[in-house]
């Protein structure tokens, strides 16, 4: 079987930049929950936006497989329709547009939902996710707080249904209650059967989640350079990325 | 250059005035204001930047006359069609609110405008109000000089059709009404005028459809306002402008705002026409309100120009000027306002936006601040630029193709002021942007 997905020697370089990914390997096999963590500028959101296919970030070298295919020049709706999603860090405000609308688009639009279930669909998951019927009358992503973009994320991904889910830095920025609730979210969607990845600077968003199952990752400087279980996640907190990468010899 | 000498285009348009005259049976003081108009036609400045000769579009007149209408039913079928493509036939089976198409000189009233009449709501032609009420004298043409303009002078001498609404003191019109222009009998220009006369504490919404698609055969369209707000009334004018692309509109707009009024004025340019060039003037008294909400979808090379003045006269009277423009293909957009502070405690703010989809579509604008006292509060702000890549890239991220995304950014865009606009119309509304984005990609 094929992995889900499979980054094979990613180099990425952004536009009017340098190379940021510079050989990177990942292999996410269906139903995997693997963390990404990090320290800042190390890649991980380059890592992200570049499987969902953000036109800012080129492959130079390397595959990205989904599926067995390859998507490296796939544009970023294609990538969706195909089942991979991604919860953004800092969501974008589009005024006007109110969530109700936008969901419901969604879900006619890229999941071929009939117009008359739409409505329905988008209230009965968005009630698992906190957001009111009034809440749904706002703009996207307008005057949210950072609880309510994170939750917003979810309801997405909850509506789309996809097969791999990106999660970065679900954690920022969010109340003690969003946080655990995305946590449970994260769980309930593992045992589903979705891929999950997620990337972190904490082990908090981990709460909910069977630990066995947590591949931990380490990025630094565009490229993986530890492997471990969820206790690396705990290390690294105590510890800091300094400490762990002069400890691991991955400095050389 | 015109072909037409000065003399020909003033035997034309001598043989209009004295056509509509025998047909409008009009009272002497309108026929003696065309003629004013005439003259001024001829002495008036002209400054058009796209319509360099006005003797172009003065065509002979053509004996070409439709059968009045009296109710829906007998509109010819394109019309019906087309009333039916508007969503029209809709609302109005849907809502038993006012709907009144005017098709050239008749107007087509339905019940509810017929039962509202007993009440002091008036909506008829205008060539019927100059004959039944004495007092229009005073308002028409009196927030107009047509010696200002060319364009001004031509439609004092050549105005036919459009409606005058009367709305008694304190009265209170809970629906909006529609009004539809269907002009068809073209042989003379579009030059409908057209009044609302607001009396003390009144309220009322009048929804004005411009659209003469295939039907015309003129190219050049004058429609002329003027609107009066009592005290204490509220008034609302939304104007949905979707023209053909050969029609060069020029809609030429006037308004006193008395003590506590409120003039909400909207005008949403769909299909703006080949040209669209309109600088409405609205003057404000004591603790007045006016706001001028313009929506522009500037498409193919078409220019528009969307100005308004404001003239806060009274203490406390405020204006607020407020454009969003989509500009595509290779379309020129030009916004203005001006506003002048001439009293104390007076409050303006212009704000023009603009959503630029193509590299070869222009973008200007122009806001006026001007102020004759110390207390005032003027503020401008604008803002122009292209879809922001990463708001795209979100939609996209979720699944939505380049177009449908876009389509969904400028619908949000312009959607703060639709406000005004009954839901049937804002669907109607979409549906149109939503075209016009896919056209434009």
């Amino acid at each position: 079987m094929n992995p889900l997905l499979n980054a094979n020697n990613l180099h990425v370089k952004v536009k009017n930049g340098g190379e940021i990914l510079r050989g990177l390997n990942l292999v996410l096999n269906p139903g995997e929950f693997h963390v990404i963590m990090g320290p800042n500028g190390s890649g991980k959101t380059t890592l992200g936006l570049t499987i969902m296919g953000h036109p800012n970030y080129e492959i130079t070298e390397g595959k990205l497989l989904f599926e067995g295919e390859e998507i490296n020049e796939l544009p970023p709706d294609e990538r969706a329709r195909r089942g991979i999603f991604m919860a953004f860090q800092s969501p974008e405000e589009i005024e006007g547009v109110k969530i109700l609308d936008y969901l419901r688009l969604l879900l006619e639009k890229v999941k071929g939902v009939d117009r008359l279930k739409s409505h329905d669909m988008v209230m009965e998951k968005a009630k698992e996710v906190w957001f009111t019927e009034k809440e749904l009358a706002r703009d996207i992503n307008v005057g949210f707080s950072g609880g309510e973009r994170k939750r917003f994320e979810i309801l997405q991904a909850l509506l789309l249904d996809p097969k791999l889910v990106i999660l970065d830095e679900p954690d920022s920025g969010v109340d003690v209650d969003s946080l655990s609730l995305i946590s449970l979210k994260l769980h309930e969607m593992q045992k589903e059967g979705k891929t999950i990845l997620l990337i972190t600077h904490y082990g908090r968003i981990l709460q909910h989640v069977d630990p066995s199952r947590v591949q931990v990752h380490i990025i630094k400087e565009g490229k993986i350079v530890m492997h471990g279980r969820e206790k690396l996640v705990k290390e690294i907190e105590e510890k800091g990325f300094k400490k762990v990468f002069e400890e691991c010899g991955c400095n050389e | 250059m015109s072909d037409l000498t000065v003399q020909d285009a003033k035997s034309i348009i001598e043989e209009q005035i004295e056509t509509l005259k025998k047909r409008n049976k009009e009272p002497e003081w309108v026929t003696e204001l065309r003629y004013k108009g005439l003259k001024a036609f001829f002495e008036a400045p002209h400054n058009d930047p796209v319509i360099k000769d006005p003797l172009d579009y003065i065509a002979k007149a053509e004996e070409e006359m439709y059968p009045e209408v009296k109710s829906l039913d007998e509109l010819p079928p394109e019309m019906l069609a087309l009333l039916d493509r508007l969503g029209i036939a809709e609302v109005e089976k849907k809502y038993i609110a006012g709907l009144a198409v005017q098709s050239d000189t008749s107007i087509v009233l339905n019940d509810f405008l017929k039962e509202w009449r007993k009440k002091g709501l008036i909506m008829e032609s205008m060539e019927d109000a100059v004959r039944n009420h004495p007092y229009m004298k005073d308002l028409f043409m009196r927030q107009f000089n047509p010696y200002e303009s060319k364009m001004a002078a031509y439609h004092t001498a050549v105005w036919n059709g459009g409606v005058f609404l009367h709305v008694d003191p304190g009265l209170k019109v809970p629906m909006p009404l529609h009004l539809f222009f269907l002009i068809q009998n073209s042989a003379m220009a579009q030059a409908p005028h057209i009044i609302i006369d607001a009396r003390e504490g009144s309220e009322v919404h009048l929804i004005e459809g411009c659209t003469s698609p295939v039907l015309v055969r003129h190219s050049l369209h004058l429609d002329m306002s003027e609107v009066y707000v009592g005290k204490n009334a509220n008034v609302k004018l939304s104007v949905l402008q979707n023209w053909p692309e050969y029609v060069h509109t020029r809609p030429m707009t006037r308004a006193i705002i008395e003590e506590n009024g409120e003039f909400i004025n909207t005008t949403v340019g769909l299909g703006t026409g080949r040209s669209n060039i309109a600088n409405p003037k609205y003057i404000v008294k004591e603790g007045g309100y006016v706001e001028l909400n313009g929506i522009i979808l500037g498409q193919k090379d078409y220019y528009v120009d969307l100005g308004g003045e404001m003239d806060l006269e009274g203490q406390g009277a405020r204006g607020m000027n407020a454009s969003k423009s989509v500009i595509m293909d290779k379309s020129t957009v030009i916004t203005r306002g001006l506003i002048r502070a001439k009293a104390p405690k007076t409050k303006g703010h212009i704000s023009c936006d603009a959503l630029i989809l193509n590299p070869e579509a222009k973008m200007e604008t122009y806001p006026g601040l001007a102020s004759e006292v110390d207390d005032a509060e003027l503020s401008h702000e604008a803002a122009i630029g292209k879809i922001r890549e990463e708001e795209l890239f979100y939609l996209m991220a979720h699944g939505l193709k380049e177009e449908e995304a876009t389509q969904l950014i400028v619908k949000g865009f312009v959607n703060p002021l639709l406000k005004d606009i009954p839901l049937e119309f804002v669907i109607e509304i979409r549906k149109i942007i939503e075209m016009a984005v896919s056209g434009g990609m």
